[in-house]
């Protein structure tokens, strides 16, 4: 009985093992077999990650190496509604660390209908830091690099902004953005339950993004873009702009805005403040355009300095009469006064003699009515007549009826003090400068002569610089009324002009629009230019050329 | 074989370890990187210009020198 009993048992025994074994091979078989693919998927999914190693993004330095734009490290907070146990709580202490609105955060950390969202991009690593000290359930931080412009306000025209992705939004940040973006990596990893890497089973190294240098000097810049501030404030302006340029390189050493903005508060900006003028916006040039008729009357053999003309203070073009602007009598002038006393009837007796056809030959060849090639985006190519009145030949010659930027006439009075060629402005170093002849050396020298006049005994006195022989043109353009013709109170003033007259070194243009009080380029530019002028002469250690009698 | 095993065993602990080194000090670099950049800021919004001669007015009274008084000494006669 009792060995029946035992046998019975050990049977039982034996069933229960065999069907143990079979259930578990059987599950073996369903694990590893049938269910193989799924799983490994899982695993891979929870052990196994695929991360975007971030390029960083390249810095934009000036040409003495002084970062403009950089890159610093900031954290983003994100959370998971789903996990976040208490969201008002948690709304409370983030928007504490963060100095956000909690209301806001509560919306967004109460919605469990979404697995992620953004608590702040790029907040500060401090304040991250202290949040996260809290240790608060549902929310996450990572480093991601955030756009930076370390001097504030200087260059922030020209070097626009990088928007969160660190991509390039307007202005150099845009026009050099493949550069300075360089490209993403990506590692595929394996992790440990805690999130730390166990193994690196494949890597593509970022490739990270390259430096700009500019031409800019940030001092020169921001010396520019103070005397502009103090321009505008001077004269009530609505808004000025100036171009610093090397005439014998084409390299632009400042190039300044008002009103100006801090570049690390560009989405804040009003659209119309962010603006580069010196490169998006035109003007009416006035009397500044007036070398291009002189240096083609010159060029083409038609006339030379000492040729005398007999002008009466008025002339009649077409169905209009233009007058002097500050003469009165009929007087006799050599077409180098015609230029230094910026006569207007002298300027278009000489369109005149020129003729439509070679005119508008010479106002393209200095430039004018095609972009420059500054590699700024949004440069825009000026406006030329595009339908020619019997006035015409009238107007154009003075400046009116034609659009140009300040970039534009900056680069053309660069080819009158170079000896006769134009260069391509431009922003950045290491590019090829495209040139081409304008006019010859002889017409260039003499042109020379005629703006030193201006400067000495003409309407650009107050853009004398001591020690030094100052070449240049003052302008006064009435602004285009909206409603048809021009305006009788807004005027752009302006000033161009060429230091030291013996040796080029500078080109500096200052344009100011709308002043109020005074009009004349004479009197609201030309003080600007000196300023500019005289500091970017001390600064860049230029010997003087007029050195003042033993 | 049981000192294959051993090997096998051992190697596999030691890649691990190495990994997770290396994992913290990619962390550790990354953490550098973020700070040389935080000085790298600081260092050119200290040494702006606008900020120099502002501070250079205010704190020391200084001013731009005047250019008449600036002399170049012309070395090439000699």
């Amino acid at each position: 009985m009792t060995a029946r009993l035992s046998n019975r048992r050990i049977r039982l025994l034996l069933v229960f093992f065999v069907l143990a074994f079979l259930g578990m091979f059987g599950r073996a078989v369903w694990l590893q077999a049938v269910q193989a693919q799924p799983l490994d998927r899982m695993a891979r999914g929870q052990h196994h990650a695929t991360i975007e190693v971030p390029a960083a993004r390249g810095s934009i330095l000036d040409r003495n190496g002084v970062e403009l734009a950089i890159g610093k490290q900031a954290i983003t907070v994100y959370a998971n509604p789903r996990h976040v146990a208490d969201p008002r709580a948690t709304a409370i202490a983030a928007g504490r660390a963060l100095h956000l609105d909690p209301d806001r955060l509560y919306v967004k950390l109460a919605d469990r209908s979404r697995g992620f969202v953004y608590v702040a991009r790029k907040t500060d690593p401090k304040r991250a830091e202290a949040l996260k000290a809290l240790d608060l359930t549902g929310l996450g931080f990572y480093p991601e690099e955030r756009r930076a412009y370390p001097q504030g306000s200087v260059a922030a025209h020209v070097l626009g902004f990088a928007g969160l992705d660190n991509r390039g939004l307007s202005g150099l940040e845009l026009a050099h953005d493949k550069t300075l973006r360089g490209r993403k990596g990506q590692q595929t990893i394996v992790r440990d339950p805690f999130g730390r890497t166990l193994d690196v089973l494949s890597a593509v190294p970022p490739v990270e993004g390259r430096n700009v240098r500019l031409t800019l000097d940030n001092t020169l810049q921001a010396n520019a873009q103070s005397v502009l501030q103090r321009t505008v404030r001077q004269w009530g302006a609505k808004a000025a702009s100036a171009v610093v340029l090397d005439p014998n390189t084409g390299e632009v050493l400042a190039m300044a805005s008002e009103p100006g903005f801090d570049a690390n508060r560009f989405p804040e900006t009003a659209e119309d403040t962010t603006r580069n003028r010196a490169v998006t916006d035109t003007y009416e040039p006035g009397s500044t355009l007036k070398v291009v008729t002189v240096a083609a009357a010159l060029s083409e053999g038609l006339v030379a300095p000492s040729t005398p003309f007999t002008l009466s203070p008025n002339i009649h073009v077409a169905d209009r009469v233009i007058h002097e602007a500050h003469r009165t009598r009929t007087e006799r002038m050599t077409v180098a006064e015609i230029l230094s006393r910026s006569s207007n009837v002298g300027t278009i007796t000489l369109a005149e003699l020129l003729g439509r056809n070679r005119l508008e030959a010479w106002i393209e060849r200095f430039g004018f009515g095609k972009k420059t090639g500054v590699e700024f985006p949004g440069e825009t190519s000026g406006i030329l007549p595009f339908y020619w009145s019997g006035s015409t030949i009238g107007t154009l010659p003075i400046g009116h009826g034609i659009a140009v930027t300040p970039v534009q006439m900056a680069a053309a009075y660069a080819t009158v003090a170079n000896g006769g060629v134009w260069l391509r402005p431009h922003l950045v170093t290491g590019r090829p400068v495209k040139r081409r002849r304008v006019m010859s050396k002889s017409v260039s020298d003499q042109l020379m002569s005629m703006l030193r006049d201006v400067v000495i005994e003409g309407t650009g006195t107050e853009a004398e610089v001591e020690g030094y022989e100052v070449a240049g043109k003052t302008g006064t353009a009435a602004k285009p009324d909206p409603r048809g013709g021009y305006s009788q109170s807004l005027y752009v003033a302006s000033f161009v002009g060429v230091v030291p007259a013996s040796a080029p070194k500078l080109v500096v243009l200052v344009t100011v629009d709308e002043p109020r009080g005074a009009i004349w380029g004479g009197i609201v530019a030309a003080p600007a230019f000196q300023q500019i002028a005289h500091f970017a002469l001390q600064y860049l250690e230029i010997p003087p050329d007029a050195l003042p009698p033993r | 074989m049981g000192l294959l095993l051993a090997g096998v065993v051992a190697l596999n602990v030691t890649v691990l370890r190495l990994n997770l080194r290396f994992d913290a000090l990619a962390q550790e670099r990354a953490q550098l990187r973020a700070e040389n950049a935080e000085l790298s800021s600081k260092l050119a919004a200290g040494a702006s210009s606008p900020r120099t001669s502002s501070l250079a007015r205010r704190k020391l009274g200084l001013a731009p020198a005047d250019p008449s008084t600036m002399t170049y000494l012309d070395l090439s006669e000699r």
